[in-house]
C-alpha cells in the first residue's frame, strides 16, 4: 500500500497535501462563516463570491493514506484507501474484531460501535471520516482480561447464543445505559431496534440491560423472558 | 466499492463546484450513497464530503421558519423540542425512519434525496426503466412493495419518510450551484414524476448542493401526524405512509393537508380529501369518508391491492390522530 | 418392570432406574459393568445439573474476545472472493481472468467452473480471486469477465410443474411421488372420509426460508510445511462439523488426516447449512497452497443467501376427517416443494397424530427449480408440515365445536403432553379463549382483535455413540480440562459437556475448562439433528465418571487410603471413614502428575421412558383487521428433552426456537424474480428477520424428564422448539379473526386477503 505522498497518480483537485499523522479536522476548518450564507429569494439567482475565498478542500486518495484514529483511547495509525469502511479498518487493519461484518449494508447492527459517543454502523462509515473522532468498540469497554458491567450481565442472563451479534448489542445497551437513567425492558427493546439476532436472544438482551443497570442484583428469575416475565416454573418432578 | 478520491469541502459552495465536475458525488451522512456504491449503482471517482462545513449541522428557527442544515441528522430532528412542538409530523417521521444507528448518521436532506429502494432498481444486474432499460420490471414482476398510484411507467415508491411530512408545511430547499448562484425550490416542485423524467427523482442539477430545508411555520403544526405501516414493527420500509396536518377552529377543520409518502413515485397531495374535510368536525365517519376519497384514483398492481384497504384505514387513523 | 440394557455388552450389575416425570414415574431395570456410571434418573442427586449456569464462553463472547473464523487474522494473510453466475440457466462460454490478474494486489485468480457443466442457478461459483486486501477483491471480482449463453429458466414450483416448463436437470422437474410408509390407496381414504363426521379439504403453503446465520460460510486456510518438509494444512472453519470438514479436505487435497487440523472454537450460527468441506474450505486451502500465504475466504451476505442452502417451500393439499368424537379417521396429504437444483424438497409432512385406525396417505413431489440448493434447516420438513397439520386439526375441532387441545389429546399418544397442556393453559390463560373465535373476552379494541392458539411438536432423534470420545485432564492445580473435537454453534455445547463431565467427576464447576473445536482432540459429532446434546452429554457423564475412578486410583496411595473407599462428592474428596479433602488439596497430592483419560461413549440404551421429545406452544396474538398487521403478544413454550442439564441454556434454546418460529410465521420469505431468475432480496433488508421490536413476552419452560435413553438421559433440543410456533400463531389468528391464513409468512396482505375473502363469502 502506498501513502498519498508516494502516489504517482496525479491528484488534480488537491490543492493541499494531506498532512501525515495529523487529523484531517485540523485542516480547512478555520475562519469559516458560522451561519449559512445569506440566501436569495426564490427565483432570484444570486452569485456568492464567498466560495472563492474558502480554504482549499482536503483531498485524500484514491490511494491509501495514513490516518490516525482514536480507538478506545489510543491513537492508532493506519494506512487506508478512502473507500475503506471504519469496520474494515478496525477488523482488517487494527485486528479489533469484536465488531462483526454481517450485512455490510447498515441493516443488522453487528458492526455497531460508538463514534463520539453515538451509536453508528461502522460498515456505513468511512475510516477517513473518523479522524478526530472518539471511537469505542467492545474491546475498549473494560481493561484487557476484564469485562464491563454490560458484558457481565449479558453472560449472566445468557443473552447470547452463537454470540455473533453480541458485541453489537453490547454497544447498543452500553449506549442505552449511559443515556437512560432508569432503563426498563421496554426501553431496552426500543434501543435495540437497529440490532438483529438470528439465534433469537432478544428478550434476554432486554433483561441483561436491566440487570446491568441494577448491577449486583443477581440473576434474573428463571422461566419467563420478556416484558412481565413469568415466574420460574418448571414442569414435572 | 470502487476506489474514489475523498474530498472534504470547506463550504457548500465549494462542494457544489467540486460536485459539478464529472463523476463526483456529495456525501452527507453517506448512508444511501454508500449503499449505492457497494452495489455498484453509483461509482463516483470523487466523493465530496460536506461534514467539515461549519454550521451545517445546525437547526435554527429563523423568522418563524425551521431551517435545517445539510448535516442535521434524522436523530437530531426527531428529538428537537421546537420541531416536536410546531412541526410534529416531521419530527415523528424522522424518528421513525430506519434504526437509531442510521438516524445518527443519515441527514434529513440526504433522506429527501435518497434513491428508491425498488428491488429491481437496486439490483445491478437488472436494467429497469429508471436505469435506462426498456421497461419497468415490477409491472409483471414482484410488486407487492410497489406504488399504487401513478405507477404505469415506473412503480417505485418515494422512499423518504421526511418529505411527505415536510410538504405539509410547504417546505422548500435552498440550494447553491457550481456557479455560486442560489435558488429556493418548493418541495412540491423538487420531486420528479416518472412521466416527466423516469431516470431522476429530483430536479437538482449536477453539482447543485442543498444548503437547507426550510419549513415555514404553519397553523396546526401541533395538529399534524405521520403514520407508516410496516411488515415488521420497526426498522422496515413502510408499505404505506402518510402525513396529515389540520388547522382547527374549535372542533371544525379550517384547512387540511394530506400527503402520501410510500404510495407513489413522488409524495402525493390528496387535495380532494383535504377539501372534503374543511368545515367538518372530525369524527370517525368524516375521517373514513375523506380516507376513501384519497384512494379513488388508486391503480393497484398485480400484488399490491392490499395497500388500498390498508392505506384507507391508516389514512382515517392519521386524520383522527392529527386532531 | 421392563429391562433396559446396552446392546452387546457383557454386564455384571443391575440398577433400578426411576424414569418419567412427576405423576408418571416408571421403574426400569438397567444392567451395566461395574465401572460404568449409573445412568442418571429421577433419583440422581445433582450438584449443579438442572441449575442455571451462565455458559462458560459467555464472557468471551460478550467482551468480543471470542475469535470466530471471520475474525482470524494471520500475518501476511490474503483475502479471496468468488465470482458467481449471473444467469439462472445456460452455459458458461468463456472466463477471462487476465484483467483481474493484472490488477494491483491480485495474487491469484482461478477458474472454478468446468465449462462442460450447465449453469443451474444464478449464484454458482465460476471463479475465485485472491488479493492482498479485501477491497482489492471487489475490484478483481469485477475485472473477471464471464460470457454466458442464456437458456430458459424456471424458479417457482407452480411454473416448474407445467408441461412446457424448461427442464432444470436431466429429468422431469417433479420427481415421481414418494409415497409415505403405511399408505393406503386413495379409494380407502375416500371411503374413510365418507364416514367422517367432519372433513376438510384445504391447501396450505409455506415459503422458502434461508438460514441466514450471522457469520457467513467461510474458511481461513494456512498451508505450511514443517521443519521436515511435511505438508500441514491448518483450517479455521465456520462449520457445524469440524471432522466432516477435515475429511472433505483430505479427500479434495489428497492429504492424510494427520496433515489437516480444523479449528472451530466459535461459530456464528449454522442452523443446518454448515456441514462438510464446502467450496470456501476447498478453495481457501487450494489458494493458500498456491500463494504460500494464509487465505481468508468468507462469503458475502448476498452469496450466503444464494448458494448455501435454504428450507424448501411447500404446497400441501390436505384432505382429512374425524368421527363425531374427534378421532381422526383419514389423513391424505399431497405435497409439492422445491429444494432448488437438488431433487430433495425435504418438505415431508411429518404427522404427529396417528391414532390407531386412521387411514393415511402421503404423496410427496420434489420439484427442481433454477434456485440455490436446499440444505437441512433446523427441524428439516417439520415446520412446513406442522403449519398445515396443526391448523387442519384446529379446523376439524372447530367443525365439531371441540376445544382444540381436547381434540389433540384424543389423537396424541405422547405421554408428557397432557401435563404440558395443563401447564400451558394456565400460563397463557386459556380460559379467556372464545371458542367461537372473533369477538369474546379477548376482543381487544375496535379493529384490533385478540385470539389464542396452540400447537405441538414431537421430535425423535437422540444421538448415539458413533465413536464420540471425551478426554479429561485433571491437573495438580485442580483444573479439569475436558476436550472434544466438535464445535459449539451457539447451542451451549461447551457448557453442556463441561457440566456433565464435571457433575460425574464431582469437581467444583469453577475448575472446569472445556476445549472444543480442534480436530486434534477426540472425535465428536457434527451438529445436526439435535444429536450433539445427547451424544456429548452422555459422553461427558461417562468420561467424568471414568476420570473420577482414575483420579481416585491415583490419589488413594498418595493419601494412604484405599481408592475404593474414596469418592468425590460436591467438590470434595471424601472417604468412607468420614475424612474429607478439598478438591484443591486433593489435586495437589498429584505432585507433578496429571490424571488423563480418554473415554469412548457407550451406546444408547434399548428403550427408555420415551424415545422422542415433545413440547407444546401457546400463542396470544392481536390482529389489526384493517391493516392486516399481526402482533404476537405472548408465547408460552413448554418443552421436554430429557435431563435438563443447564436450565439457562435450555431455555435459551427454546427461546431461540420460538423467536425463529415467529420470524418464519410473519416475516421471512425468499422472493425470486420469475423473469430474470434472480433472488430479489439477498440481503437482510428485504429478507426480513424478526427484530427486537417484534418480540412478545415469551415464557419458556423446561419440562423435566428422566428418559433413561443414555447415561445422561439427555435428548435433542435444538430443533423441535422451532416447529410449533408458526401454527400456534396461525391458530391464534384464526381464533382472533374467525378466518384462516393458509400461507406463510402471514403478512398483512395475506391477512387482509383472507378477511376480504371471508367477507365476500358471507355476502
Ligand atoms: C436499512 C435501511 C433502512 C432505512 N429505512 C428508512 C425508512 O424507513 N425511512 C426513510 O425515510 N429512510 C430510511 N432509510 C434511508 C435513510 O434514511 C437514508 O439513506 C438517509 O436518510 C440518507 O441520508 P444520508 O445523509 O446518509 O444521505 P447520503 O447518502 O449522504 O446522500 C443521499 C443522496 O443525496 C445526495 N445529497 C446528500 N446531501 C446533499 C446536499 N446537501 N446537497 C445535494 N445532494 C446531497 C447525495 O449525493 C446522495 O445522492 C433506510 C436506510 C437503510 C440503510
Ligand atoms: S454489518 Fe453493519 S449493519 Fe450489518
Ligand atoms: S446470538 Fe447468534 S445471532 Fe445473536
Amino acid at each position: 500500500m502506498k501513502s498519498q505522498d508516494e502516489s504517482k497518480e496525479p491528484q488534480p483537485l488537491s490543492r493541499r497535501r494531506f498532512l501525515q499523522g495529523v487529523g484531517i479536522h485540523s485542516v480547512g476548518a478555520v475562519a469559516m462563516a458560522t451561519t449559512l450564507p445569506k440566501v436569495a429569494l426564490a427565483g432570484e439567482p444570486s452569485v456568492d463570491a464567498s466560495a472563492l475565498q474558502d480554504p482549499a478542500p482536503n483531498t485524500l486518495g484514491p490511494d491509501a493514506v495514513e490516518v490516525t484514529l482514536q480507538v478506545n483511547g489510543e491513537a492508532r495509525k493506519l494506512q487506508v484507501e478512502p473507500r475503506v469502511t471504519l469496520l474494515d479498518a478496525l477488523r482488517e487493519r487494527l485486528d479489533l474484531t469484536a465488531a462483526k461484518k454481517v450485512c455490510d449494508r447498515g441493516t443488522c447492527g453487528a458492526c455497531t460501535v460508538l463514534v463520539d459517543g453515538e451509536l453508528r454502523y461502522s460498515c456505513m462509515t468511512l475510516a477517513v471520516e473518523c479522524v478526530g473522532s472518539k471511537i469505542e468498540t467492545v474491546e475498549g469497554l473494560a481493561p484487557a482480561g476484564q469485562a464491563s458491567a454490560v458484558s457481565e450481565a449479558f453472560a449472566q442472563c445468557d443473552a447470547l447464543q452463537c454470540g455473533f451479534c453480541t458485541p453489537g448489542f453490547v454497544m447498543t445497551i452500553t449506549h442505552h445505559l449511559r443515556n437512560e437513567k432508569s432503563p426498563t425492558l421496554e426501553s431496552a427493546k426500543r434501543a435495540c431496534q437497529g440490532n438483529l439476532c438470528r439465534c433469537g436472544t432478544y428478550n434476554r438482551v432486554f433483561e441483561a440491560a436491566v440487570l446491568a443497570a441494577t448491577k449486583g442484583a443477581g440473576l434474573p428469575s428463571g422461566g419467563g423472558t420478556g416484558a412481565g416475565a413469568g415466574a420460574g416454573l418448571k414442569g414435572g418432578n | 466499492m470502487k476506489r474514489f478520491e475523498f474530498v472534504e469541502a470547506s463550504s457548500l459552495a465549494q462542494a457544489a463546484k467540486l460536485a459539478a465536475q464529472p463523476n463526483g458525488a456529495v456525501r452527507a451522512g453517506g448512508i444511501d450513497l454508500m449503499d449505492l456504491q457497494k452495489e455498484h449503482l453509483a461509482e463516483p471517482d470523487r466523493v465530496i464530503s460536506i461534514r467539515r462545513v461549519p454550521g451545517a449541522a445546525e437547526i435554527r428557527e429563523e423568522g418563524g421558519a425551521l431551517v435545517i442544515g445539510p448535516l442535521v441528522t434524522l436523530a437530531q430532528l426527531a428529538s428537537h423540542p421546537v420541531a416536536l412542538a410546531k412541526w410534529k409530523a416531521v419530527a415523528v417521521a424522522a424518528g421513525e425512519a430506519a434504526s437509531p444507528q442510521v438516524r445518527n448518521q443519515a441527514t434529513v436532506i440526504g433522506n429527501l434525496l435518497q434513491r428508491p429502494r425498488c428491488w429491481y432498481f437496486r439490483n445491478e444486474l437488472l436494467q429497469c426503466a429508471r436505469k435506462g432499460g426498456p421497461d419497468c420490471l415490477s409491472q409483471e414482476g414482484e410488486n407487492r412493495y410497489h406504488a399504487i398510484f401513478e405507477n404505469k411507467d415506473c412503480a417505485i415508491v418515494h422512499a423518504s419518510n421526511v418529505s411527505p411530512a415536510a410538504m405539509l408545511f410547504d417546505g422548500s430547499v435552498k440550494t447553491v450551484k457550481a456557479d455560486g448562484s442560489r435558488r429556493e425550490i418548493p418541495l412540491a416542485k423538487l420531486f420528479v414524476k416518472p412521466e416527466v423524467d423516469i431516470t431522476k427523482e429530483h430536479v437538482l442539477e449536477a453539482g447543485e448542493v442543498v444548503e437547507a430545508l426550510v419549513l415555514p411555520a404553519k397553523a396546526g403544526g401541533d395538529h399534524s401526524s405521520f403514520l407508516a405501516a410496516r411488515e415488521k414493527s420497526a426498522f422496515d420500509w413502510p408499505l404505506f405512509s402518510l402525513a396529515v396536518r389540520l388547522e382547527m377552529s374549535g372542533n371544525v377543520v379550517k384547512a387540511a393537508q394530506i400527503v402520501f409518502g410510500a404510495a407513489a413515485p413522488t409524495p402525493l397531495r390528496r387535495e380532494k380529501a383535504e377539501a372534503a374535510l374543511v368545515g367538518k368536525a372530525i369524527d370517525e365517519a368524516t375521517a373514513r369518508a375523506a380516507a376513501a376519497l384519497c384512494f379513488e384514483d388508486a391503480t393497484p398492481m398485480t400484488q399490491n391491492g392490499y395497500k388500498v384497504a390498508m392505506g384507507t384505514a391508516l389514512t382515517a387513523r392519521a386524520i383522527l390522530a392529527a386532531v | 418392570m421392563a429391562s433396559n440394557s446396552r446392546k452387546n455388552v457383557a454386564l455384571d450389575r443391575e440398577d433400578v432406574l426411576k424414569l418419567g416425570f412427576a405423576g408418571n414415574v416408571v421403574e426400569k431395570r438397567v444392567t451395566r459393568k461395574d465401572d460404568e456410571v449409573r445412568p442418571w434418573d429421577l433419583e440422581t442427586k445433582f450438584q449443579y445439573v438442572g441449575t442455571r449456569v451462565p455458559r462458560f464462553d459467555g464472557l468471551a463472547k460478550a467482551t468480543g474476545r471470542a475469535k470466530y473464523t471471520y475474525d482470524v487474522n494471520l500475518p501476511g494473510m490474503l483475502y479471496a472472493r468468488f465470482v458467481r453466475t449471473t444467469v439462472a440457466a445456460g452455459t458458461v462460454k468463456e472466463i477471462d481472468l487476465s484483467k483481474a490478474l493484472a490488477l494491483p494486489g491480485v495474487k491469484a485468480a482461478e477458474q472454478v467452473w468446468d465449462l462442460k457443466n450447465p449453469v443451474r442457478y444464478a449464484g454458482q461459483a465460476v471463479a475465485v480471486v485472491c488479493c492482498e486486501t479485501s477491497e482489492q477483491c471487489d475490484d478483481a471480482v469485477r475485472a473477471v469477465k464471464v460470457q454466458y449463453e442464456r437458456k430458459p429458466h424456471v424458479v417457482t414450483v407452480e411454473d416448474a410443474i407445467k408441461d412446457d416448463a424448461p427442464q432444470v436437470g436431466n429429468r422431469k422437474n417433479a420427481t415421481e411421488p414418494q409415497i409415505g410408509r403405511n399408505a393406503v390407496d386413495v379409494e380407502e381414504i375416500d371411503a374413510a372420509l365418507k364416514t367422517a363426521a367432519a372433513t376438510v379439504d384445504v391447501t396450505y403453503r409455506t415459503q422458502v426460508q434461508t438460514h441466514t446465520a450471522l457469520e457467513t460460510h467461510g474458511t481461513v486456510a494456512h498451508f505450511t510445511k514443517d521443519a521436515t518438509g511435511a505438508e500441514k494444512l491448518y483450517v479455521w472453519a465456520s462449520t457445524q462439523g469440524t471432522f466432516t470438514v477435515r475429511e472433505g479436505l483430505c479427500r479434495a487435497l489428497k492429504l492424510e488426516a494427520n496433515q489437516v487440523e480444523v479449528i472451530s472454537e466459535f461459530v456464528g450460527g449454522g442452523f443446518g447449512a454448515k456441514f462438510g468441506a464446502d467450496e470456501t474450505a476447498i478453495w481457501a486451502a487450494r489458494l493458500s497452497k498456491k500463494t504460500g500465504a494464509p487465505v481468508k475466504l468468507m462469503l458475502t451476505r448476498k452469496e450466503e443467501h444464494l448458494c448455501t442452502g435454504n428450507r424448501p417451500d411447500s404446497v400441501q393439499h390436505v384432505r382429512a376427517g374425524c368421527d363425531k368424537d374427534g378421532n381422526l379417521v383419514a389423513w391424505h396429504v399431497r405435497n409439492w416443494g422445491t429444494g432448488g437444483v437438488v431433487p430433495n424438497a425435504g418438505a415431508r409432512n411429518p404427522m404427529i397424530y396417528t391414532p390407531r385406525g386412521m387411514k393415511t396417505r402421503k404423496e410427496e413431489f420434489a420439484v427442481l427449480t433454477n434456485c440455490g440448493p436446499q440444505a437441512a434447516m433446523r427441524a428439516p420438513a417439520h415446520p412446513q408440515g406442522a403449519f398445515a397439520n396443526e391448523q387442519v386439526v384446529d379446523e376439524l375441532a372447530e367443525k365439531l365445536g371441540m376445544d382444540p387441545i381436547a381434540f389433540r389429546l384424543k389423537n396424541d399418544s405422547y405421554k408428557q403432553r397432557p401435563a404440558q397442556y395443563e401447564l400451558g393453559k394456565k400460563l397463557i390463560g386459556w380460559e379467556r379463549r372464545n371458542p367461537k373465535g372473533g369477538d369474546g373476552p379477548l376482543a381487544g379494541t375496535g379493529a384490533r382483535k385478540r385470539g389464542l392458539g396452540v400447537a405441538a411438536a414431537t421430535w425423535g432423534v437422540n444421538g448415539g455413540a458413533d465413536g464420540t470420545a471425551v478426554a479429561i485432564v485433571i491437573s495438580p492445580d485442580g483444573t479439569v480440562e475436558v476436550r472434544n473435537g466438535c464445535q459449539d454453534i451457539g447451542t451451549g455445547t461447551r457448557t453442556l459437556l463441561g457440566l456433565t463431565a464435571g457433575e460425574a467427576l464431582g469437581c467444583p464447576k469453577e475448575k472446569i475448562r472445556v476445549r472444543l473445536g480442534h480436530t486434534t482432540d477426540p472425535f465428536g459429532p457434527a451438529s445436526g439433528g439435535s444429536v450433539t446434546g445427547p451424544t456429548l452429554s452422555a459422553a461427558g457423564v461417562e468420561a467424568g465418571h471414568a476420570a473420577k475412578l482414575a483420579f481416585l486410583r491415583k490419589l488413594g496411595p498418595k493419601l494412604g487410603v484405599e481408592a475404593s473407599s474414596l469418592d468425590v462428592v460436591a467438590g470434595k474428596v471424601t472417604s468412607k471413614d468420614g475424612k474429607s479433602w478439598s478438591w484443591d488439596d486433593a489435586c495437589r497430592q498429584l505432585g507433578v502428575e496429571s490424571v488423563e483419560i480418554t473415554h469412548t461413549r457407550g451406546e444408547n440404551f434399548d428403550a427408555g421412558f420415551q424415545g422422542t421429545v415433545g413440547g407444546v406452544q401457546l400463542a396470544e396474538v392481536e390482529v389489526d383487521t384493517e391493516t392486516g398487521f399481526v402482533r404476537v403478544i405472548k408465547v408460552v413454550a413448554i418443552q421436554d428433552a430429557g435431563t435438563v442439564i443447564n436450565r439457562l441454556t435450555f431455555e435459551s434454546q427454546v427461546l431461540g426456537g420460538v423467536i425463529q418460529g415467529i420470524s418464519y410465521a410473519l416475516y421471512e420469505n425468499r422472493w425470486m424474480d420469475r423473469r430474470s431468475g434472480f433472488m430479489l432480496n439477498p440481503n437482510i433488508e428485504s429478507y426480513k428477520i424478526a427484530g427486537a421490536a417484534d418480540m412478545p413476552e415469551i415464557v419458556t419452560v423446561a419440562f423435566d424428564l428422566a428418559n433413561g435413553l443414555n447415561s445422561a438421559g439427555v435428548s435433542g433440543l435444538g430443533e423441535p422448539t422451532v416447529i410449533p410456533t408458526a401454527p400456534a400463531i396461525a391458530n391464534a389468528i384464526a381464533n382472533a379473526t374467525g378466518v384462516r391464513v393458509r400461507e406463510l409468512p402471514m403478512t398483512p396482505d395475506r391477512v387482509l386477503a383472507a378477511l376480504a375473502a371471508a367477507k365476500g363469502g358471507a355476502k
